[in-house]
């Protein structure tokens, strides 16, 4: 197994956040999590990912304990996320966005020039090759995923978290970024974690979909499964009375 | 094009190295202030320019420098002394850095402005305790020397900003200066690289201060740590443009010019002037002179093909 969390809990405070979470994640895999607002999805990111330290349980990286690290350490062990809410450096132009993951991250590449290369070969994936030279700030909403995305990858990621790349997206925009992330995961052999509320996109790309429920999951399985699984249709629709 | 910028670089670097053998001692002294705040605005901006936490007392590295030579003065050759000082100074900002750069925005200015007040008040302390209020510096080096030198510091200076600029290192810089949180996901090491920056942005004031003191003839705590010395070198480095190195280069040239035309004539609007100076640059030219002419060739040349 690649990445296992085991038995995680996530506590603010009196507010249990997460709970009894306990999944693994196979090389090569792409895992949907899903859920409704709040449900702790972005949470469980932040605890791989390292921004926030498990209250409880365990998360494991090809066997290597990882919870309680920082961000970068993790960063450089090969997991890169993606931020629902875009955090791109409007400052700089979108090349130096992505040289710097390839920079740092697990690449740690050190000559300048390699990391441009790097850059524009990953831009050029994700289509944003027309706009090397913008600042990154005069991006589109569609750009701003992408770039975020391109962000992540140039840090040479076994792992990419994503979160809600394609939410605000138009149906069309949808379709490229699925066809983007599919690109991406043969060129560079990923293992992708997918947090996503575009059900069809899930259906689509996942093997097997994690549904998170007021902190708790309450299904897990292949997304025909999960269709049909009566906790979610619960959960998303109510009870039939 | 690149090759002759180049050349023109040497040139004016020999040039204006060589004025030291010739110039008036009122070249000289404009020179040696104009050199000075290169060097500082310089220094400045690897810190603040480059990763965006704005140093309000960056005088204290002046002062402190300024203190270790007059300390030295006398028991150490004179230039040994300036270099024990930038040694010093940096030793001590990679100690202090550590817990004053977990603060950020608005509270890390305050906090550099207080610690440069600190200081200050500790040297003074210090002093008033030995009954030294006025330390003298007798026998400096010549004008020329002390010129030269300046203009030694803020060639460095320059290249150093430049190379910081350009490396892994400035895009580390650069991408904390935009969002600390998102440079640490993409695997940057936030606290390790503004630790580094704050050092390398300490070395060269603390020699200016040096060389400074030498200049003046004597060290007096107020005048080594004035608040003023932080307010022009910031104003200097905004209005210049602070992502890159000829940025402080424009904005040292365009106020030293300012400072001499408006000091003369009218000394007490000078400060009112540079305050409304600065308020129009961040408002209306953010990215300062030389933002603003790069944006334009770009726009130009994008035009033109």
């Amino acid at each position: 197994m690649l990445l296992e969390i085991s038995d995680v809990q996530k506590r603010f405070g009196g507010l249990v956040a997460l709970q009894g979470i306990d999944f693994s994640v196979e090389e090569g895999e792409t895992l949907g999590i899903m859920g409704a607002n709040g449900a702790g999805k972005t949470t469980l990111f932040s605890l791989i990912a390292g921004h926030a330290k498990p209250s409880q349980g365990k998360i494991t990286l090809a066997g290597q304990q990882i919870d309680g690290m920082r961000p970068d350490q993790i960063n450089a062990l090969g997991i890169a996320r993606t931020y629902q809410i875009v955090r791109p450096f409007r400052g700089l132009t979108v090349l130096e966005n992505v040289a710097a993951g390839a920079l740092y991250g697990s690449r740690q590449e050190k000559d300048m020039q390699r990391a441009n290369d790097f850059a524009m070969e990953i831009l050029s994936v994700v289509g944003l090759e027309g706009r090397t030279n913008d600042l990154a700030g005069n991006l589109t909403l569609a750009g701003f995923k992408r770039l975020e995305l391109a962000k992540a990858l140039a840090t040479g990621p076994k792992i990419l978290l994503l979160d809600e790349v394609m939410a605000g997206l138009t149906p069309n925009e949808v379709n490229e970024a699925i066809a983007i992330i599919e690109t991406c995961k043969q060129k560079y052999s990923l293992t992708v974690i997918i947090i996503e509320h575009v059900m069809k996109a899930l259906m689509r790309m996942c093997e097997r979909i994690v549904v998170l429920h007021h902190g708790e999951m309450i299904a897990m399985g292949a997304p025909d499964k999960i269709a049909e699984d009566d906790a979610v249709i619960q959960a998303y629709l109510g009870a039939e009375k | 094009m690149k090759r002759l910028s180049l050349l023109a670089i040497i040139a004016a670097v020999l040039v204006l190295g060589s004025l030291a053998g010739f110039a008036s001692e009122y070249m000289l002294g404009i020179g040696f202030t104009l050199f000075m705040y290169i060097a500082l605005a310089q220094s400045w901006v690897i810190l603040s320019g480059m990763t965006g936490y704005i140093s309000l007392g960056h005088v204290v590295f002046f002062g402190s420098g300024a203190y270790v030579f007059v300390l030295l003065w006398g028991l150490v050759p004179v230039w040994l002394g300036v270099a024990i000082s930038g040694l010093v100074v940096g030793i001590g900002a990679l100690i202090i850095g550590y817990p004053v750069l977990r603060v950020r925005g608005p509270y890390f200015v305050i906090l550099s402005f207080g610690l440069a007040e600190l200081v200050k008040n500790l040297v003074l302390i210090n002093d008033a305790r030995l009954y030294k209020s006025l330390r003298p510096v007798f026998g400096a080096p010549p004008l020329e020397q002390l010129y030269l030198s300046m203009f030694i510091l803020a060639v460095i200076a320059t290249a150093l900003t430049y190379w910081v600029r350009r490396s892994r290192f400035g895009a580390g810089l650069r991408s904390i200066r935009e969002d600390e949180g998102a440079a640490e996901t993409i695997g940057v090491l936030v606290a390790r690289l503004k630790l580094f920056a704050f050092a390398l942005s300490a070395i060269i004031p603390s020699m200016v201060g040096a060389i400074f003191i030498m200049r003046s003839g004597i060290f007096q705590p107020g005048d080594a740590f004035n608040p003023i010395v932080s307010f022009t070198m910031v104003t200097m480095a905004i209005i210049g443009g602070s992502d890159d190195a000829p940025g402080p280069f424009l904005g040292v040239a365009f106020l030293v010019i300012l400072q001499e035309l408006l000091w003369v004539n009218w000394p007490e609007v000078y400060m009112i002037i540079l305050g409304a100076l600065l308020i129009g640059f961040v408002l209306f030219m953010p990215t300062g002179i030389y933002g603003w002419l790069s944006e334009r060739l770009a726009r130009s040349r994008q035009n033109a093909s």
